[in-house]
């Protein structure tokens, strides 16, 4: 492979690149929790819309009912479509000194925070993931909203370990902050 | 020490003159949020109108309710020293105590409107660093005092690290050693940076406040605009050019004169003080306003220039800092135009570590995204226009211009966008008219986000993004193999870099 950097002191292509790391798929229990909550959203989005029509004072409502309905069962095919193929596309992987998430089907993004950029760690649960025992582990960075990192869909029993080892490590990996 | 007279150990409230201030920081706060209720109440009153009165009834309710506060809110304000920190007790209904212990405290920043000005008196914020952060305001001192409320905290807080502080916190310890004055924006500097304004954004702004303003006023704009303009329409219907180059004419006065008096308020006196550990800021016609930067919060530095402010060979110099809160983002990055070029590698230098400074190779982006460029702001809007044919008829036509546009701006942002990088600091370099530069070390950055879409996917391409605590740098469209050596690169700087990044 070409070096594109030749300034700098260490060659890039000698450091440990994305070969052969062992990335995890999310626990597939998250996949049902997406899609029961793009459900009820359109349910709701659907009971508005009826709600709308019904109330207001227009003539024609077979054609409101049509136009509405057929653009949410349009978006509602979409987004439903896009959650099952993007599923798969929801990786991580834990390395030696960072944390790597991969997501997107159509926009791919892989985050990577250092360990020792991590400001602390949480787990999160919503009450569908309650259902199914899975969390979201979300991790702050000083880098502000769009650089946290949050990975859905960690079985209990495994989260809580995750989050202990990201804390270790972060612990570890540190520089003290005074 | 010297100043004994005052004895910060008792808790105090603040001088009596700060009932006043407060007060009208209420007043302001509830303005802001109210004047549109306000103003229609003043122009659209009829008498009789029991809603009407209903809204004076509350707006005074709310005047009463903020005078009320005000004044308790003095009353239960207290400040003291005690046991090495800084302690505020306050709170109306319920109490609160904040508690900066010195050795935490990293900045004490004083501010002045108007009013401070009149009574002598200033605002102080003091900024903590750390795990848990913090942060203290005191809407009122009087001057003598707020001097030497600081003159005491920094010289307890060299004292407290002389005896018990490894050599590193000696080093960040609060600056007090002298300073230069680096800049001082001169009454034509400030002409100059007045002149050389973004006007478009003045403009943008003066059209955006009056379309909200007249539509809180008047339920139905079209109606109004009508009405008030009847004469002047059927004048301009025979003599459109005259009405054109009218009302261009009168728009690009009243934004100039707007951006003129805009950087009068914000950069009159400008004065930028440099020292060992920092840089210290005053700047200001009514609001007086004082930022201390440390140095080691400073994350990245810009600097732009358009045009104009080229042809005066002056630069916007944009130091990011780390903020402690939220809420005092503003104060995160501090502007200061009409920098020249020196004054520029002066705060560069002291900045970053200057046996990096040096000149790198430019590496540049890939020019495929002139296509895109053209494609969403020339073809799609083309395009969109074109087939809305029916509803604007041969206004269409004017859209195509988007296309020649397109082309022009995806040459000249693809020529301008560059990034550099060494061991030590990475540059990007952009600007599309104007050009602007950002810079920061690389073991600050937080974060690092490689992104693809469907489109870069196929043409091997990506757009790296990094991460600093102050703001992000983005380097798009890049080959996928030069993003990876880059990300693999800065992700091994920043974990093996054991030094602070603030």
């Amino acid at each position: 492979m070409i070096n594109h950097f030749e300034n700098l002191s260490i060659d890039p292509n000698e450091l440990p690149g994305l070969e052969g790391i062992n990335f995890k798929l999310i626990d597939p229990n998250y996949l049902k929790v997406s899609l029961i909550s793009s459900v009820l959203f359109f349910v709701i989005l659907i009971g508005g819309a009826i709600a709308i029509i019904e109330f207001s004072d227009i003539e024609e409502k077979i054609n409101s009912y049509l136009i509405s309905m057929s653009v949410i069962i349009i978006l509602a095919a979409v987004n439903i479509t896009l959650t099952i193929l993007g599923f798969k596309k929801k990786q991580y992987a834990l390395r030696q000194r960072d944390i790597i998430y991969t997501k997107g089907l159509i926009w791919s993004v892989r985050t990577t925070v250092p360990f020792n950029r991590i400001q602390h760690a949480e787990l999160k649960q919503g009450p569908i993931e309650r259902l199914y025992k899975i969390n979201s582990l979300k991790l702050y960075t000083a880098g502000g909203q769009s650089s946290d990192l949050v990975i859905p869909g960690l079985p209990d029993k495994d989260a809580l370990s995750m989050k202990d080892f990201v804390l270790k490590k972060t612990e570890e990996d540190g520089t003290k902050q005074s | 020490m010297e100043q004994n007279n005052h004895d910060f150990s008792i808790p105090q409230r603040q001088p009596s003159v700060a009932i006043g201030i407060i007060l009208i920081k209420f007043f302001r706060m509830t303005i802001r949020a109210m004047w549109p209720i306000l103003v229609s109440l003043i122009i659209g009153r009829r008498a009789g109108s029991t809603f009407d009165d209903i809204i004076l009834y509350v707006v005074i309710g709310f005047a009463a309710y903020n005078l009320i506060g005000s004044v308790l809110t003095y009353f239960r304000f207290y400040y003291y020293i005690k046991d090495n920190a800084i302690v505020l007790d306050k709170g109306v209904l319920k109490k609160t105590r904040t508690n900066i212990p010195f050795e935490r405290i990293q900045t004490i920043n004083f501010s002045q409107n108007l009013l401070h000005r009149l009574f002598n008196v200033v605002s102080v914020e003091i900024d903590s660093a750390g795990a848990n952060k913090s942060e203290i305001s005191i809407d009122a001192l009087s001057k003598d005092e707020a001097i030497a409320l600081r003159e005491y905290i920094i010289a307890e807080k060299e004292h407290l690290i002389s005896e018990s502080g490894t050599e590193e916190e000696k080093e960040i310890s609060l600056d007090r050693s002298p300073s230069e004055l680096l800049l001082h924006l001169t009454p034509s500097d400030l002409l100059k940076v007045g002149v050389s304004q973004n006007h478009l954004r003045s403009m943008g702004i003066i059209f955006a406040f009056v379309f909200t303003t007249m539509n809180e006023l008047t339920n139905d704009i079209g109606d109004f605009v009508s009405d008030q303009f009847t004469q002047f329409e059927s004048f301009a219907e025979h003599n459109t050019l005259f009405a054109f180059v009218v009302s261009a004419i009168l728009v690009t006065v009243i934004s100039f004169l707007f951006s003129l008096g805009n950087s009068l308020l914000k950069y009159y006196d400008l004065k930028l003080w440099m020292s060992k550990n920092g840089l210290k800021l005053v700047r200001g016609l009514l609001n007086r306003e004082e930022v201390t930067i440390n140095r080691n919060k400073v994350q990245m530095v810009s600097w732009s220039t358009n045009p104009i402010r080229k042809l005066f060979k002056m630069y916007t110099l944009q130091i990011a800092q780390a903020s402690s809160s939220e809420v005092n983002a503003h104060k995160s990055k501090i502007n200061v135009p009409g920098s020249y070029k020196e004054q520029l590698a002066k705060v560069i230098n002291m900045v970053f570590p200057s046996e990096y400074l040096g000149t790198e190779v430019k590496h540049s982006i890939s020019p495929v995204i002139k296509f895109r460029i053209v494609l969403f702001y020339g073809v799609l809007p083309s395009l969109v226009a074109l087939s809305a044919w029916f509803l604007i008829q041969d206004t269409a036509f004017y859209f195509l211009l988007a296309l020649p546009l397109s082309f022009f701006l995806g040459q000249a942002y693809h020529k301008k966008r560059s990034y550099e990088i060494n061991e030590e600091l990475i540059r990007s370099n952009g600007g599309i008219v104007g050009t602007e530069n950002v810079l920061t070390q690389i073991h600050k950055i937080q974060a690092v986000k490689v992104k693809q879409s469907w489109y870069q996917r196929r043409k091997q391409l990506a757009t790296i993004k990094l991460y600093t605590a102050a703001g992000e740098m983005s380097i798009p469209y890049i080959r996928l193999s030069e993003a990876l050596q880059l990300e693999n690169f800065v992700l091994y700087r920043v974990q093996t870099d054991k030094r602070e990044w603030m």
